[in-house]
């Protein structure tokens, strides 16, 4: 367990406090030698993915053109690149860390295993968000969320992880393919075979990746370097900062597992909690009210 | 276990991608419940996200938001497949673009890009499996299983009969 992080704000980074204050950030880091390297290569080891979906989107034609293996093999080689490429020459692209890729991990066997997670999980999104038949895309789904949860054990959410299997990957996926057998008996519609604006959207998705991906960056790099000395020397530190040293002294270290997780949610959070269990009841009597409504033709064909 | 700062940044990365790929596959489809699939996809990054930031500061925070969004998921996926179903039932279709007209009064149609020409695609024809052996012939009343396997070895050796080859041609 290395040092706490410290949360103080990089006094070149927060221009202003609006929205607007971002983009002298990223002029600033345009401008830089390092960033805008950085940045570039960024985007150019998302290029590859986000051209492989642009290729991999329905229109028309057979379900296993070659263009869309082209477009999966693009998919997984942004991926390769992710891991392999350097994405700094200086320094690490993490801090506290030798890595100069942008997914670089210590060698263990977590590292592998999440490298195994995360591959499986971006390239059934793809999949998904691009397969003809809606079954399919549901499928694709309940891959995405089976490698999810293992990327949530991964962190020590065990009670996450199951839930989400249980909640997500065994009630709604298997609800929306229900509905999809009630409303889509045969074969695949005309308008699963054809995407509308795949080149504005798949252009807009690697620019929102890519700035994702670089405020990342900015902010982890700003970020101080090794372990923090001690939270009581520095009193003007941020209300989170201090909490979550609060609760990592107090609450994971005496209940590291569910029971801290259960405390938590029931004391903490109850209010919350009962919030959570009124909007499921409301939903209930919605989709009851909407679904169990029936319309005057199809009372008029019975 | 917790992580450190390059766990916190490999989760990152990762629910910016899903999220991402969630907004390109929202933005491009037609199908109402591929759509709704795709919102499902951008929670799951934002999700990936809490987890990460969870195990980064050591606090439950993050696993409990992403709990609370997994009862939100479910939730929204309730109100919104019986919406689908109703949507169904009064326009039998599930595309997009036939509800256009829900959109506000003064408000311009949208122009969409017209679907291409290529037909229907016919029902895919799934494999079923071969009948196992001929369907059991209908034995009259007064046969015994001995006169079925009497009746079986005839049929091994029908040359031996030849009215019976005619009536059974």
């Amino acid at each position: 367990m290395t040092g706490l992080p410290r949360l103080e704000r990089g006094t070149e980074l927060m221009a202003g406090p609006s929205l607007w204050g971002f983009a002298p950030l990223f002029a600033a880091g345009m401008l830089d030698g390092p960033l805008a390297q950085y940045s570039l290569r960024v985007l150019g080891a998302l290029l590859p993915l986000f051209l492989g979906v642009f290729l991999m989107l329905p229109r028309g034609g057979a379900d296993r053109s070659p263009i869309r293996w082209l477009g999966a093999a693009l998919v997984v080689l942004s991926l390769v690149l992710l891991v392999t490429f350097p994405l700094t020459s200086a320094d690490g692209a993490v801090p506290d860390s030798a890595a100069t890729t942008l997914w670089g991990l210590p060698q263990t066997i977590s590292c592998y295993t999440f490298h195994a997670l995360a591959f499986v999980s971006v390239t059934a999104a793809a999949l998904m968000i691009t397969a003809r038949n809606p079954v399919y895309s549901a499928l694709w789904f309940s891959l995405v969320l089976l490698s999810n949860s293992g990327l949530y054990l991964l962190q020590g959410a065990d009670f996450l992880s199951a839930s989400t299997i249980i909640v997500y990957a065994g009630a709604i996926v298997v609800t929306f393919l229900f509905v999809i057998m009630l409303a889509q008996p045969n074969g695949a519609a005309r308008y699963d075979r054809f995407a509308r604006e795949g080149l504005l959207s798949a252009v807009t998705g690697l620019l929102l990746s890519g700035v994702l991906i670089a405020a990342l960056h900015l902010v982890l790099r700003t970020e101080p370097r090794g372990p923090v000395a001690g939270i009581a020397s520095r009193p003007a530190d941020s209300v989170v900062t201090i909490h979550a040293a609060a609760n990592r002294n107090s609450l994971l270290a005496s209940h590291p597992h569910v029971a801290g997780l259960g405390r938590t949610l029931f004391t903490d959070q109850v209010v919350s909690v009962e919030i959570t269990g009124l909007l499921l009841l409301a939903a209930v009597v919605g989709a009851m009210l909407i679904a169990g409504h029936r319309t005057e033709e199809s009372h008029d064909r019975k | 276990m917790t992580g450190n700062d390059a766990w916190l940044n490999n989760y990152l990365v990762v629910g910016a991608l899903l999220f991402s790929l969630g907004a390109v596959g929202f933005l491009t489809r037609r199908n109402l419940i591929v759509i709704f699939l795709c919102a499902e996809l951008m929670l799951q990054g934002v999700s990936t996200t809490l987890v990460g930031f969870s195990g980064f500061h050591g606090t439950w925070g993050g696993q409990v938001s992403a709990i609370f969004s997994l009862a939100l998921a479910a939730a929204e996926a309730g109100v919104a497949l019986a919406l689908f179903v109703m949507l169904f039932k009064r326009g039998f279709s599930l595309d997009v673009s036939i509800w256009s007209d829900l959109r506000e009064e003064d408000q311009p149609p949208v122009e969409e890009e017209p679907l291409g020409d290529e037909p229907v695609e016919k029902p895919r024809e799934w494999p079923h499996l071969a009948p196992a052996g001929r369907l059991p012939e209908r034995q009259s009343a007064g046969t015994s299983v001995g006169g079925a396997a009497v009746a079986g070895a005839a049929r091994h050796e029908p040359v031996t009969a030849g009215e019976g080859a005619g009536h059974h041609g």
